[in-house]
């Protein structure tokens, strides 16, 4: 009897086995690595805005208080954002001729707000409160990055759940004392280990277990 | 008896009279072609008409919601478990007959098995539809098994959704391993008559057609290059065994844990400890009454009465009689048992199911699956395959209204008389039923349009090879094509086992300085025995690897909401392992199944699709009714001239032909 293969087919097969089994396995490392690459999170790429605002000059350099833009961090679950007033406060007197702010000066002249494209997007049904984090120990670094370091203001963190929770399952982590909220550059200090349950109990964060508790984001 | 290759005890009856190798194979590789015809199409027109109506049932499901089912408060779970359950049932009876048959080495599998498996995969699959689409995002449904996610959770291991998820899963893993590893026989005889047909061809018109070529090859692939070698039969009889043991296992566990799952909650009805038990009764009963049904349209559609005979019919008839008294005494027990000490809310379940709004269901179940099954404390209608075939349909029908009214009966009045919500199906839920019938329906008609519905190598083992004497046809190797190339061996050709196991006796004890195999139709029980090859480990690597499995991830589950993902549910404890048992089961049974078939394949070295042993003159009857032995030259003492001397010089069975095979 002749053979039905020629004697490369194995060869084929087998590598073509192979090759699936390759692919089978590659699928879940692939989807993995890319679920968490910058292309889907977005972490550390600055988007295009209207006007090329910096963080690092305004903040950083000129020591503006985060507050002094973000005026209902403290207060209220979004943290707010400047109207034009706010930018024309100090952009009526200096640079007040520059190219770069003609959309600034626009805006004001025509009474229609500046349409900045968001960077830190949360999905509509987790409820997250500004005010809450803030005042309770956790500052803006913490979730913004260095924010103060930023020529242009990219996304430092992919808001997922995982980011979320490890912070609700370990707050004495990541708690400061209120004078360091505003702090861009604090890390845990070296005695963060006994000085983070204190400070969970001089806030009453209530354990990890009332923090995971669906219904703390999910509403 | 000389021709009888195999220990199974023959029975009369279970093959028509004549019948033997080269029948069978005709018989069954013949019998696709007769499903060419106006039936079938008008039949594959009918179901592909049930999958549209699932297509727009799915679509409308996608848009709207389960609710579309009349899915309320407190009926949460309606017809997607009730059909879940249904379809799983269905499929856990046909595979634990199949797998039954096989470890009590009963005869009479031969004919069913095939029906059975398919019976259970086609189940299985329908089955599996039903936990994703009532999912409401069925395409996050990778949510529910365990993966390093970025929302830093576990799945719940305490939720049946995940059982179903890793139960499905398991099974159809176990049981396509089952089904596919009976086919690889029956894939290399498909192979070698297409092959066959395509040399004819190329005789008659000079040239092969390229469709007939491929069709061969594609055989030729699925055959993964089965040889029939001795040490291939006994590690197939083996693996065979092997998944049979595990599938009951994962069986058991599947359906018991089913029963469990009900009994989690504190709703009445749901928690007498009999419930496994008749869960597998039920089971067992839907799954024979389909394949019964089945094998009775197998029988008639191509035409393969002489394979599934009468003898067969009155069999399932016998296990069905046997089966739904098992059922009714279930049912028995259980109202008796709620009559002499259930407490109130259990009585009121039961009055309810006898004559509440859902009373039919009981009533589907005494009417369609406990009473005509009593049709065959008669022989007549045992041996009649119409009544065995509709009694087996009625019959899956009952396990349907069982289903229905253990869970909706139950759930649509709990402790409160404000929450009872009546319920009724709804014409979108019959549709998604329908819809799961049809894609049952649709890929069973191309099953019997491309496979061997019919164990062509288990049908073998119980009939004869009809010598005949004559040598295969093919040409032999001149004396010049064989003196001048590198030897592969020598091959000697048999039109009969025991022949062949006594050429192997006779030259068991003398060096000839080769590598000796036989290669056979059929398990070679005799030859593989004198060559002194056991079936090797492939048992005890299964066992490891479901224990292994198993406990692998039993312990994940630990870890998982022990330490690493503790989350209260109710108050229930951090270790609740008994949740765990059912999901590690399947699992282990997946890993066991997946390793003895991994293990029969690279003990076996294959696949191997191009191999000197199938250019032996003729081979291709190796996969139909000759038994061939090869002396594979492995070593300077090898010489052709003695091996011939000897083979010629045997005291009994000579052989039809002996041939140099060239490398």
């Amino acid at each position: 009897m002749r053979q039905l293969f020629a004697p490369g087919a194995d060869a084929l097969l087998r590598l073509a086995l192979l090759t699936f089994a390759a692919c089978l396995a590659a699928l879940p490392v692939v989807g993995a690595g890319l679920v968490r690459s910058s292309y889907v999170t977005g972490v550390g790429v600055a988007p295009a805005q209207p006007v090329p605002f910096s963080h690092k000059h305004h903040a950083g350099e000129l020591k503006i208080d985060c507050r002094y833009c973000h005026t209902t961090v403290e207060t209220q679950a979004t943290a707010g954002l400047p109207p034009t007033q706010t930018c024309m406060t100090c952009h009526s007197q200096i640079w007040s001729g520059s190219d770069m702010l003609e959309p600034v000066r626009a805006s004001y002249a025509k009474d229609q707000p500046l349409v900045w494209t968001r960077l830190n997007k949360l999905p509509g049904y987790v409820y997250y409160n500004h005010a809450v984090h803030v005042t309770n120990g956790i500052g803006c670094s913490t979730c913004h990055g260095s924010v103060t370091d930023m020529q242009l203001t990219y996304r430092a963190n992919a808001f997922e759940m995982s980011f979320c929770l490890d912070c609700h399952r370990n707050p004495e982590k990541y708690v400061r004392p209120k004078d360091q909220i505003l702090n861009m550059t604090w890390s845990p200090p070296a005695n963060q280990a006994t000085l983070g349950p204190d400070l969970v109990r001089q806030y009453h964060i209530r354990g990890g277990e009332r923090l995971t508790e669906c219904g703390i984001c999910h509403r | 008896m000389s021709g009888t290759v195999t220990s199974l005890p023959a029975r009369a009856g279970l093959l028509g009279k004549g019948e033997d190798f080269a029948s069978i194979g005709r018989a069954v590789t013949g019998a696709p072609a007769r499903t060419r015809s106006r039936a079938w199409w008008i039949a594959f027109a009918g179901a592909c008409g049930l999958l549209g109506v699932f297509a727009v049932t799915l679509a409308w499901l996608l848009i709207n919601g389960v609710g579309i089912w009349h899915n309320n408060n407190p009926v949460v779970w309606a017809l997607d478990i009730v059909a879940y359950d249904w379809w799983i049932g269905i499929a856990c009876g046909a595979l634990l007959t199949s797998a039954t048959l096989r470890l009590t080495g009963a005869a009479w599998r031969s004919g069913l098995d095939r029906i059975a498996e398919t019976t259970a995969i086609l189940a299985a699959a329908a089955a599996a539809l039903y936990p994703i689409i009532h999912l409401g995002r069925p395409w996050v449904f990778y949510w529910t098994l365990p993966y390093p996610n970025t929302l830093a959770l576990w799945p719940q291991f305490r939720s049946p959704l995940v059982w179903d998820a890793v139960d499905i899963i398991s099974f159809l893993g176990v049981c396509l391993s089952l089904w596919y590893v009976g086919l690889l026989p029956d894939f290399a005889t498909l192979r070698d008559r297409a092959f066959e047909a395509a040399l004819t061809e190329s005789d008659e018109r000079g040239r092969t057609r390229r469709l007939t070529l491929l069709k061969a090859q594609a055989y030729g692939i699925l055959a993964l290059g089965w040889r029939g070698a001795s040490t291939h039969w006994e590690r197939w009889l083996m693996a065979t065994r092997t998944l049979s043991a595990l599938a009951l296992v994962l069986v058991v566990s599947l359906q018991t844990g089913a029963s469990v799952m009900l009994s989690g909650t504190v709703l009445p009805g749901w928690h007498d400890t009999l419930l496994p038990v008749s869960f597998l009764a039920a089971s067992l009963l839907a799954g024979v009454g389909v394949t019964a049904a089945l094998s009775v349209l197998v029988r008639r559609a191509l035409h393969l009465d002489a394979l599934i005979t009468e003898r067969h019919v009155a069999l399932m008839a016998r296990l069905m009689l046997g089966l739904g008294l098992a059922s009714a005494y279930c049912y028995a027990t259980e109202i008796f048992s709620s009559l002499l000490h259930g407490d109130a809310y259990d009585r009121a379940v039961l009055v309810r199911r006898l004559s509440g709004s859902h009373a039919w269901a009981f009533w589907i179940i005494v009417v369609l699956a406990l009473m005509p099954v009593q049709l065959f404390w008669f022989s007549g209608f045992r041996r009649s395959g119409l009544v065995v075939a509709l009694v087996g349909v009625a019959a899956a029908i009952g396990s349907f209204g069982d289903h229905f009214m253990l869970l909706i009966v139950t759930l649509s009045h709990d402790f409160l008389p404000s929450s009872a919500h009546p319920y009724s199906i709804g014409a979108w839920g019959l549709a998604t039923l329908a819809g799961t019938i049809g894609l049952f329906l649709a890929l069973l008609l191309l099953a019997l349009r491309t496979l061997p519905m019919v164990s062509i190598a288990e049908t073998r083992r119980f009939a004869e090879s009809h010598p005949d004497g004559r040598p295969s046809g093919e040409r032999a190797p001149t004396l010049a094509e064989t003196d001048s190339a590198r030897l592969w061996g020598v091959s000697a050709e048999f039109d009969d086992s025991g022949a062949l196991a006594a050429a192997i006796e006779a030259l068991k004890q003398r060096d000839f300085g080769a590598r000796v195999e036989t290669y056979g139709p059929v398990p070679m029980r005799r030859a593989a025995e004198t060559l002194g090859r056991p079936a090797g480990i492939l048992p005890l690597l299964a066992l490891g690897a479901a224990l292994g499995g198993g406990i692998a991830f039993m312990a994940m589950c630990l870890y998982a909401t022990g330490f690493d993902y503790v989350f209260d549910v109710g108050g229930r404890p951090r270790f609740s392992w008994q949740a765990f048992l059912v999901p590690s089961v399947s699992f282990g049974t997946l890993c066991g199944g997946l390793t003895a078939l991994l293990a029969l394949l690279f003990q076996n070295r294959l696949p191997r699709l191009n191999h000197p042993a199938f250019a032996i003159p003729g081979f291709s009857r190796a996969s139909e009714d000759r038994f061939f032995l090869a002396l594979e030259a492995a070593g300077p003492r090898f010489d052709p001239a003695r091996i011939e001397q000897a083979l010629a010089r045997l005291p009994q069975g000579r052989p039809l032909m002996v041939r140099r095979v060239p490398l």
